[in-house]
């Protein structure tokens, strides 16, 4: 196992510089000069911040420049930065450092619902004799899926918001305007702590699957994550904690990932479930007298959950350029509005930059889908190449 | 023997439709895509016949309303209602699917036949072509083609085919070159291509004549998943109004909802609901087709239903 992910983390790296250079050229292409031109500029302007920003050199000599400076982890300064007016901050790593928190916590937490919802749905589906049924919630789950996400977004704020103010003020808080979520230590704390809340949950689940302890397979992960939220007042940060977990903005922002991710993990789950069912495993199960529920979870749901799970991995760079909207709209400062931003000021080094970034996320879960792949069948399970 | 082969290919597709007909999931979505490119059709048509009263009440851009307020709920006279600006929303529909049909159109062709060339040849030339090309589309698959489409859209210079022809030529240097060859590896192994090669068959002939029409399938139900990409991305850039898009579905939304911001009042709910569903309902009807495809030409199924 240690061999195969080292080998795997030098094959990422490879890689990595080969996203890094495409996205260099990509975006060069598509966006030459545009920042130094700008607005009302006059020419001889023009060609002195270009020469200042080092755009006067050829492409292939800023690209050599960008890998160099990229194999020492260093992501280059922002355009706006180098000329000191806009982005606050000139490097590009500290910018995506600012956003990242915001962005991860709504994705990771927004897309583990999504999965586990539609894992738990689309399982019920395709094992469902109901016509009806199959069709409603196939039809529901595909127009989920292609939900055009700013009129979601909408639709979320226009219907949800006082129903999410309600809830605010059953815990004593106030209501509150759509608006970034306060950086700080509590909010990667918590960020964190509930996702770790979650894998536990994830992993307790598992175990209790395995034993066939049906109340604690279904209550494994809210019990999980109730216990992290009773933690909270014996340390003393409740209040500001709740604050922050039913913040209008971040609330709105995972409601409309999870529908949008919901409907597709359903959609890929139903069809990994029914692609299972005319398998001889499945008859010999029944002719032996397994109950249908077991023949559903123990013996075709783990064979169609790799195809999920990968569907689910693969997606996440969709998800972002989804995410853009929803951030914009409910002005939350993560790395997708930022991206929004850099391509409005055409600065080229955050683009670029956001780009390999999404790129490493995607690498980095790849690696993670084979060890779990790996972990699930145990056909993956031998020495060197894993498929 | 082309006459043998070719009454083989006939019954195998008759087949193949029939199934394909009976898969609910294909029927619908067909029915839907064919009504929304019914729609683009007709609005030249109507255009020239019943929406040509001047002064230009049904013009996309410029038309106007004078005899009721604006935005008005459907009527027998605007049969989707009117927009904040006053334009006719069924016009206004009809009129911006034309640009959504090009991207769709744009990034179907180019991400099928890029995909197709690489993939295949990916699968043919085994060895180092093949694991150079498989890098290069694990690479282009980690960038994705909606970010891509954003940033060209900033220039504001590139058209909705142009912009189709990008997302296609991403989305088939990756996703679906990746498809492709994994499908035509398995083709690769079958006994007729070693036939062909016995025959004296050229590469470009085999790939042509004996690996494409086996993994065409596969290429159209990855193809279209891409469609739908690009045409909720292309709702996004109309909607942001980052290139010159100013007539389309997204943009319909977006005045829809910065009307309502902007004087605080009523959601002009017909634009809005318009805009935002057939954008949602046309990348639908093209995820239905290609799962549609997929169900029908998953061997495993069709083993069962045989």
């Amino acid at each position: 196992m240690v061999r195969f992910v080292s080998r795997r983390v030098v094959w990422s790296l490879v890689m990595l510089v080969l996203v890094a250079s495409i996205a260099f050229f990509a975006v060069n292409i598509l966006l030459p000069y545009d920042f130094a031109v700008g607005i009302g500029r006059r020419p001889a302007a023009v060609l002195e911040i270009r020469e200042q920003l080092g755009l006067d050199r050829p492409i292939w000599i800023r690209w050599l420049d960008y890998l160099w400076h990229l194999m020492r982890g260093d992501l280059g300064e922002s355009y706006g930065g180098q000329l000191g007016d806009d982005f606050g901050t000139q490097r590009v790593s500290s910018l995506l450092w600012r956003a990242l928190p915001t962005t991860v916590t709504i994705f990771a937490f927004g897309g583990i619902v999504a999965y586990l919802i539609g894992e738990w749905f689309g399982r019920r589906i395709a094992w469902s004799r109901s016509r009806s049924f199959r069709a409603a919630s196939s039809t529901g789950s595909v127009l989920m899926f292609t939900a055009f996400p700013p009129w979601l977004v909408f639709l979320l704020i226009y219907f949800g918001t006082d129903r999410l103010f309600q809830v605010r003020s059953a815990f004593g808080l106030g209501p509150k305007a759509f608006s970034p979520v306060p950086e700080g230590p509590l909010l990667i704390v918590l960020a964190g702590g509930l996702l770790l809340a979650l894998a536990g949950g994830i992993l307790l689940k598992g175990w209790a699957h395995k034993r066939d302890r049906r109340v604690l397979a279904v209550a494994a992960v809210p019990a999980c994550i109730a216990g992290f939220l009773a933690v909270l007042p014996l340390v003393g940060v409740w209040a500001e904690a709740i604050d922050i977990l039913l913040w209008p903005s971040a609330v709105m922002a995972m409601l409309a990932l999870v529908l949008i991710a919901t409907g597709e993990n359903m959609l890929v789950m139903r069809a990994g479930v029914s692609a299972e069912m005319p398998e001889d495993y499945v008859l010999t199960a029944r002719a032996k007298g397994v109950p249908e529920r077991l023949i559903r979870d123990r013996h075709v749901a783990p064979n169609a959950v790799i195809p999920a799970i990968t569907r689910l991995i693969t997606s996440v760079p969709y998800l972002i350029a989804g995410l853009i909207i929803i951030e914009r709209e409910l002005r939350l400062d993560g790395v997708a509005n930022l991206f929004f931003q850099a391509i409005e000021a055409a600065d080229v080094p955050i683009i670029v930059g956001i780009l390999v970034g999404v790129g490493l996320i995607g690498l980095v879960l790849r690696i993670v889908l084979d060890m779990v792949q790996a972990q699930i069948d145990p056909r993956l399970r031998t020495e060197g190449r894993a498929v | 023997m082309s006459s043998a082969v070719s009454g083989y290919e006939i019954a195998g597709w008759a087949s193949t439709r029939k199934r394909l007909l009976r898969n609910k999931m294909f029927v619908v979505g067909l029915i839907i895509l064919g009504t929304f490119a019914v729609l683009t059709v007709i609005h030249p048509v109507l255009q020239a016949t019943v929406w040509s009263s001047e002064p230009a009440v049904y013009h996309p851009q410029t038309g106007h309303d004078r005899t009721i307020l604006h935005p008005s709920s459907p009527s027998l006279d605007h049969l989707l209602g009117t927009d904040p600006l006053g334009r006719d929303v069924l016009s206004l529909v009809t009129y911006g699917l034309r640009s959504t049909f090009l991207v769709a159109v744009a990034t179907a062709v180019s991400a099928g036949i890029i995909g197709l060339a690489v993939g295949t040849s990916a699968a043919y030339f085994k060895g180092r072509p093949d694991r150079a090309l498989t890098h290069m589309s694990d690479a282009f698959a980690l960038l994705p083609p909606p970010l891509i489409f954003l940033i060209a859209s900033k220039r504001g210079l590139l058209g909705p085919i142009e912009l189709g022809l990008l997302y296609g030529s991403f989305f088939g240097l990756g996703s679906a070159a990746i498809v492709v060859r994994a499908r035509a590896v398995a083709v690769m192994e079958k006994l007729y291509i070693d036939a062909a090669r016995c025959a004296g068959s050229s590469p470009r002939r085999i790939i042509v004549n004996h690996v494409v029409p086996d993994v065409l399938p596969h290429v159209a139900v990855i193809v279209l998943a891409g469609v739908v990409g690009a045409l909720v991305t292309q709702g996004f850039v109309e909607f942001m109004g980052i290139a010159e898009y100013r007539d389309g579905l997204g943009s319909l939304v977006y005045n829809a909802l910065t009307y309502r911001m902007a004087l605080g009042t009523g959601v002009p709910w017909s634009s809005l609901m318009a805009g935002a569903l057939s954008i949602s309902l046309l990348a639908s009807s093209f995820y239905m087709i290609s799962a549609g495809l997929r169900e029908v030409s998953d061997p495993r199924r069709a083993l069962r239903r045989a």
